[in-house]
């Protein structure tokens, strides 16, 4: 009877899934509600997880509960501890949790709710997920090895060459990119800039207490700078509206890069426990509040998406970003539906952490459906907009005009009715100057966000709080991201260095700290420069730059897992990485190549710089434009370069093995039996 | 026995006493949260520091603490 029932349920599940998604797919003409997202997206994801990732766990990978992972042999403690699985779940969840998942949605919402939510549920349940799981468990098999080390093992030197230099390149565009939307959040705001100038303060007194007054208590410390944070944003809204004090925290878009490089800097080169500890785990705190908080007021709400299934600029002609759904919906979505930056967490901490082998599936899968749900609840902060306000605050001043009499025609122009002076009313009901041309997706998600959050809690009459909650919740998010991006990709450039003069390689020297630290902020602080002075806003280049960037590394992930299964003997479901991999070496190589010889100037670079050279302007600053262009598809060219390797070597390798000319051998740690499973039957 | 150890312990009785009459699932759902973010918020590393070297918490030891974290946890990606 249990049986039946339990399939009984399913099949209701099933047929919930599809009738949401035939709902969001299907419906024209009057607007839906955001619960059929929600819907849509439970049962994707309940079913994934209960089949699809059931059949991976079984066939695939044969899950061994009676093996003993890492966590349990190499015990110490500190690294390698066997813990609850919850826990572990998360964890993993509050590590791969980014800003990805909250700007990606909300720019990609420019063709409509309905790509990128298909994107993002059949993205993840099919490769993301896929990805994150098989790259955790074959980590766990092997002690606990990073991405790189897994590359150059099974595949070989070029493997692991390959993966090092995409995990480098991704880290200095992210960092680029993530820049480049806190200083679009934060310019010509008074009150955002003053709440994220405090919350350094607020971090360097944490960082007192928790190292003299209240050793190890973390939460504890994290609540009092959360109320800190409160109070910072309810005072901004005095800063903002004083005239004295105001100009002091109105900063320009120039002036705020140069303060972002100047932290990155500085940041890089400070004790961890003074300003980066503190800030990381407060932005943790916010960050797992903020999504509770989101996804109830979401569910209680049930707003209205008020954005059409499909617009206009499915054509390839969007102000956000150029270029059609197919490839661009999919690279501007990553971390909602496959990253591969997933793949460095799911080979880091959280396998030395794995108590079981099957719960590998809750953690690697699990926690990317998580993730994925993010990524949904962005996409309906970003669709609850009216439309024609989602595209005044998104679009560049070089597309829809500077002036907002003017910006504002040009998009009710397009079919999505928008006035200067409903603008100027928003403007001033969030606390700020002006919302017109605020690129990066940051401010559109907290105007959204906060949206949702005065309908539940407060009213209109604390939108400015909400929103500019929103917006420090988002920046000091992403601020979080750049600190321990920038720190870590100083110790790779240290490791790799090391090797040519050994003092560059110790990570306690200070000129090998200062040295290094200048060369990664200079890389991505030049992505950052490019960006702001960028007439286009910054995005419209940077953006795709990032995603081609992740999903490649997720390619070489994919290949990773790929050979894996074929040397496991198991060819025969090889698909359940292969098909993913050959989508979005589909979609990436596309995209490079759109983006590198692409003849219309808003989508190549290489057009975009012709462009430039041909016209009558010829000054120090066209000059920048051009080269940074050509920098541009350089970048793009060599990553699409090293990927290509790396695909002929695996390509290379899994025919040598299934031809039998190589045998199907795999690096695991022997087998141990676990002692839990005794103890557990005792 | 110093004021903040005695209204610690105070705390912890109430919450005790506050959980004990709660249900069975109610009670385990609260413990793993606690549990979850300890280790999230790296309390729980903490405390397996201090039982790992035999010590007391103090600022000495934390900083201990926070110097070997920096070798291991710095080198983490952070994701985007």
């Amino acid at each position: 009877m249990r049986p039946l029932i339990r399939t009984l349920i399913w099949f209701i599940i099933a047929i919930f899934g599809a009738l949401a998604l035939g709902t969001i797919a299907l419906h024209r003409g009057e607007q839906i509600n955001a619960l059929w997202l929600v819907v849509a997206a439970f049962c994707a994801y309940a079913l994934g997880y209960r089949f699809y990732s059931k059949f991976i766990s079984a066939k695939v990978l044969m899950l061994d509960a009676r093996r003993a992972t890492p966590a349990e042999r190499l015990d110490n403690g500190r690294d390698f501890l066997p813990t609850n699985k919850w826990v572990v779940f998360g964890h993993h969840f509050a590590a791969i949790a980014g800003p990805g998942p909250l700007v990606g949605p909300v720019l990609a919402a420019q063709f409509g709710y309905l790509p990128g939510t298909l994107w993002i549920l059949f993205g993840a349940v099919f490769a993301g997920c896929v990805q994150d799981f098989v790259i955790l468990l074959f980590s766990v098999r092997r002690e606990g090895k990073s991405l790189t080390e897994m590359a150059r093992e099974e595949i070989g030197t070029v493997g692991g060459f390959v993966a090092y230099a995409a995990v480098i390149s991704i880290i200095v565009i992210l960092l680029g990119v993530a820049s480049l939307i806190v200083v679009n959040a934060l310019k010509t705001s008074p009150w955002g800039v003053f709440t994220i100038a405090m919350t350094i303060p607020i971090a360097l007194l944490m960082g007192f207490y928790l190292r003299r007054l209240r050793p190890g208590k973390v939460l504890e410390v994290s609540a009092v700078g959360f109320v800190l944070v409160m109070l910072a944003i309810w005072g901004g809204q005095w800063v903002s509206q004083n005239a004295a004090i105001a100009p002091w925290f109105t900063l320009s878009a120039s002036t705020l890069a140069v303060v972002i490089i100047v932290y990155g800097f500085a940041a890089s080169a400070l004790p961890v426990w003074l300003l980066l500890a503190p800030r990381d785990y407060l932005s943790t705190f916010v960050k797992l509040g903020t999504i509770g908080l989101l996804a109830l007021g979401i569910v209680a709400l049930r707003p209205t998406l008020h954005m059409p299934p499909l617009t206009r600029f499915t054509d390839g002609s969007g102000p956000i970003f150029a270029g059609s759904i197919f490839p661009f919906a999919f690279i501007t979505i990553a971390c909602g539906a496959i990253s591969g930056f997933h793949s460095l967490i799911s080979s880091g901490t959280t396998p030395k952490l794995i108590r079981r082998e099957p719960e590998t599936r809750m953690v690697g899968y699990g926690a990317m459906i998580a993730e994925s749900m993010v990524a949904v609840m962005a996409m309906i902060a970003a669709c609850v907009l009216q439309p024609g306000t989602y595209f005044a605050i998104n679009s560049p001043a070089g597309i829809v005009g500077r002036a907002p009499e003017v910006a504002a025609a040009t998009i009710s122009g397009w079919g999505f009715p928008v006035t200067a002076a409903q603008m100027h009313t928003l403007a001033q009901t969030v606390g700020e100057q002006t919302l017109f041309n605020r690129t990066g997706g940051a401010p559109a998600f907290a105007v959204g966000m906060a949206h949702i959050f005065s309908s539940s809690l407060g009213g209109q009459a604390v939108m400015a709080i909400w929103y500019h909650f929103a917006i420090m919740f988002e920046a000091l998010f992403i601020l979080t991201v750049l600190d321990a991006g920038t720190r870590v990709g100083r110790f790779m450039v240290q490791d790799a260095l090391g090797h040519v003069w050994k003092p560059l390689g110790q990570t306690s020297w200070y000129p090998s700290i200062l040295a290094t630290s200048a060369l990664i902020v200079a890389a991505w602080g030049a992505f950052l420069w490019q960006g702001v002075k960028d007439p286009l806003g910054g995005i419209n280049s940077l953006w795709p730059l990032f995603g081609i960037a992740n999903q490649l590394l997720a390619t070489v992930a994919l290949c990773v897992a790929t050979t894996i299964i074929i040397k496991m003997k198991k060819a025969r479901y090889s698909l359940t990485t292969l098909v993913p991999l050959a989508w979005l070496v589909a979609v990436t190589f596309t995209a490079s190549w759109q983006k590198m010889f692409d003849s219309n100037p808003r989508i190549g670079f290489l057009a975009h710089a012709r462009q430039l050279a041909s016209s009558a302007t010829s000054n120090h600053e066209v000059s920048r434009l051009i080269f940074n262009d050509r920098l541009d598809a350089a970048v793009t060219g060599i990553l699409v370069f090293l990927v290509t390797l790396i695909l002929l070597e695996s390509s290379f390798l899994w025919v040598s093995v299934l031809s039998g000319r190589v045998p199907a051998r795999v690096k695991e740690a022997p087998f141990v039996p676990t002692r839990f499973a005794a103890e557990e039957q005792l | 026995m110093n004021f903040p150890q005695r209204s610690r312990q105070a705390a912890e009785l109430c919450s005790a006493g506050a959980l004990a009459s709660a249900p069975a699932w109610l009670r385990g759902a609260t413990k793993l949260l606690l549990s979850t973010l300890r280790e999230i918020f790296d309390e729980a590393a903490y405390s397996r520091f201090l039982a790992r070297h035999g010590m007391r918490s103090c600022p000495r030891t934390y900083a201990a603490f926070m110097r070997e974290q920096e070798l291991s946890k710095a080198r983490r990606p952070r994701c985007c």
